[in-house]
């Protein structure tokens, strides 16, 4: 097993809204670690904690309790910044500057010194496609290039761990492509990747493990693969003549969900009871038109494991 | 140290770049500008000594929107990198909160300082136009302005790391006004005869900042000589003072949850 890169031990974390007294806890003594080279996604419902976590672990909010370490550091120390990059959702930079100085301010920031800064600075503007547009005032850029040029700085100082809140959110097919194919190099490149995002889609595309947040507490902690595969296996089941009897029957003993027009009806039913209902189908008369495995998509399998936490918000 | 002095240059530089950027700077400095020039016609309402009325006028003008322009410019300067975010990208580099509030001070003293160069030049050519002496004793208390500026500026950033520019600018104001009555707030004390109210009063002056100590109006205006101690004493007071508010806007804002 790779090294923990990545260590969250048991942080809670209370906020005090306005001038109240009483504390709003968000995170729940939550737990998880990110190990060397993999992309990690931190998957969860808006106020959820997902970024409160990312703040702790980049030292911008202080957690109640509990530990959190990135590459052996405890993150109230500024230090292994060096080796971390972080790019905050919807990015803000001065939009006074260009692409180019806004970078060359960063890498100032992030001790790069020298002719390697400016060489540094312009093969990041060429990796994320903005080599053409590095001398026209941020002010001027569209949200997909605001993303490329937060990955920029993010990379600036060659780090070797990279941060991503919301990398993809607000961006068009084209935009979440590119970010997509971006972060997919990143891990080429041997970095690791912590992605903090709600976009299911992506997590299945991209990542390697999840950790899924619902409440303010981990629901699950593994692989992206293991987790699609842990759902319940569904199979469609395509029937033709199914008569109205036999398709009351198959509802009610095996909880098929029954959708179809005229006399084809499309039955999902758990892979367990595919024979059975066929058996069964084919006894009342029915003809079989198709069986095909149903695969459960991130998003249901997470949305029932947001269920069973009862609430998406943090409380 | 030499990265941490070279993160704080860097910072201060933008602070610069993002100051000159602001609408309220140039306007204060307009009115600064326009203050200085119409001296010359309130100094002509006078019959007599209207050279010392031109620099009357000329210093309170600087004083006045050197003032406002460190307030009223600098305590929004920490407020909009939190509002904007762009506070998470700079603080997610090895750059420490101590440093990212002494680059702040740093590039908001050096906009100061540039705009008071600015009224200066208008002030000294005014004098100058209307035959008022320009002395070394002029030139001394201008650069006192620009260490009671120093302070302000200071004030200004320790208000602006922990609430919003409006209570910032009011209680920055305060503190000003505050500042520029704590020798009579320690007279009154020491008159009343009683002595809970004397300690108090002198508890006020030291804790407050003693900004009649940079005014060296009246000694200008009038050709009076200048010690070197009376010019040395302030600055230093000055450094020292403001150098304990940046730490202790330091220290508030390490401590502060960045939501």
């Amino acid at each position: 097993m790779a090294d923990a890169i990545v260590k969250v031990e048991a942080i809670v974390k209370d906020f005090r809204p306005g001038l109240g007294i009483r504390a709003k806890r968000v995170l729940h003594g939550i737990s998880f670690e990110v190990r060397e080279g993999e992309i990690f996604g931190f998957v969860g419902p808006n106020g959820a904690g997902k970024t409160t976590t990312l703040k702790i672990l980049m030292g911008l909010v202080r957690p109640t309790s509990g530990k959190a370490s990135v590459l052996g550091c405890p993150v109230r120390e500024s230090a292994f910044r060096r080796h971390v990059g972080f790019l905050p959702e919807n990015p803000y930079f001065y939009d006074f500057l260009t692409a180019r100085e806004i970078l060359d301010f960063y890498a100032k920031l992030s001790g790069v010194r020298g002719a390697a800064r400016k060489t540094r600075v312009s093969s990041l503007l060429e990796w994320v496609g903005l080599e053409g547009a590095a001398d026209e005032r941020l002010r001027g850029f569209s949200k997909g290039m605001l993303q490329r040029v937060g990955i920029a700085q993010a990379l600036v100082h060659d780090p070797k761990v990279i941060f991503l809140d919301e990398p993809m959110s607000g961006l068009d097919p084209i935009g979440r492509v590119a970010i997509r194919d971006l972060i997919l190099g990143l891990r080429a490149e041997g970095k690791t990747v912590f992605m903090n995002t709600h976009i299911l889609s992506d997590v299945e595309t991209t990542c390697d493990r999840v950790a899924i947040i619902a409440g303010g507490r981990i629901r699950y902690e593994g692989r992206t693969r293991a987790f699609l595969d842990g759902a319940e296996r569904l199979s469609d089941v395509v029937l033709a003549r199914l008569d109205a009897v036999c398709t009351a029957r198959l509802e009610q003993r095996y909880e098929a969900l029954v959708t179809g027009i005229g006399d084809r009806a499309e039955l999902r039913v758990r892979e367990k009871d595919v024979s059975a209902v066929l058996a069964e189908a084919l006894r009342a008369g029915a003809e079989v038109i198709s069986v095909t495995p149903y695969r459960v998509s991130l998003e249901e399998t997470f949305l029932a494991a947001v269920a069973s936490s009862g609430t998406g918000e943090a409380s | 140290m030499i990265d941490s002095c070279l993160r704080i240059a860097t910072l201060a530089e933008n602070t610069v770049r993002q100051a000159i950027r602001s609408r309220l700077l140039y306007t204060l400095l307009f009115f600064g500008l326009v203050m200085i020039a119409t001296s010359v016609a309130v100094s002509s309402l006078s019959y007599v000594e209207s050279e010392r009325i031109v620099q009357d006028v000329g210093f309170a003008a600087i004083r006045i929107f050197g003032v406002g322009i460190a307030i009223f410019v600098g305590v929004g300067l920490i407020h909009d990198e939190i509002e904007r975010r762009t506070l998470y990208t700079l603080l997610s580099k090895p750059v420490s909160r101590m440093e990212f509030i002494a680059g702040k001070y740093l590039g908001l003293l050096f906009t100061v300082w540039i705009q008071l160069a600015i009224l200066s030049l208008a002030f000294v050519l005014v004098s100058l136009a209307v035959g008022a002496p320009v002395t070394a004793s002029l030139f001394a208390a201008l650069g006192l302005i620009g260490a009671e500026l120093m302070v302000v500026v200071a004030i200004a950033t320790f208000f602006s790391s922990f609430t919003t520019p409006m209570l910032a600018s009011l209680m920055s104001v305060g503190i000003f006004v505050a500042g520029r009555l704590s020798r009579d707030i320690l007279q009154l004390g020491q008159g009343s005869g009683d002595t809970g109210t004397a300690a108090a009063a002198e508890a006020l002056y030291r804790v407050l900042p003693d900004l009649e100590a940079f005014d060296l109006t009246v000694q200008a205006v009038h050709g009076l000589p200048i010690a070197d101690a009376d010019v040395l004493l302030p600055l230093a007071y000055g450094i020292a003072y403001s150098a304990v508010l940046v730490m202790a806007a330091a220290w508030v804002f390490e401590r502060r949850d960045l939501r």
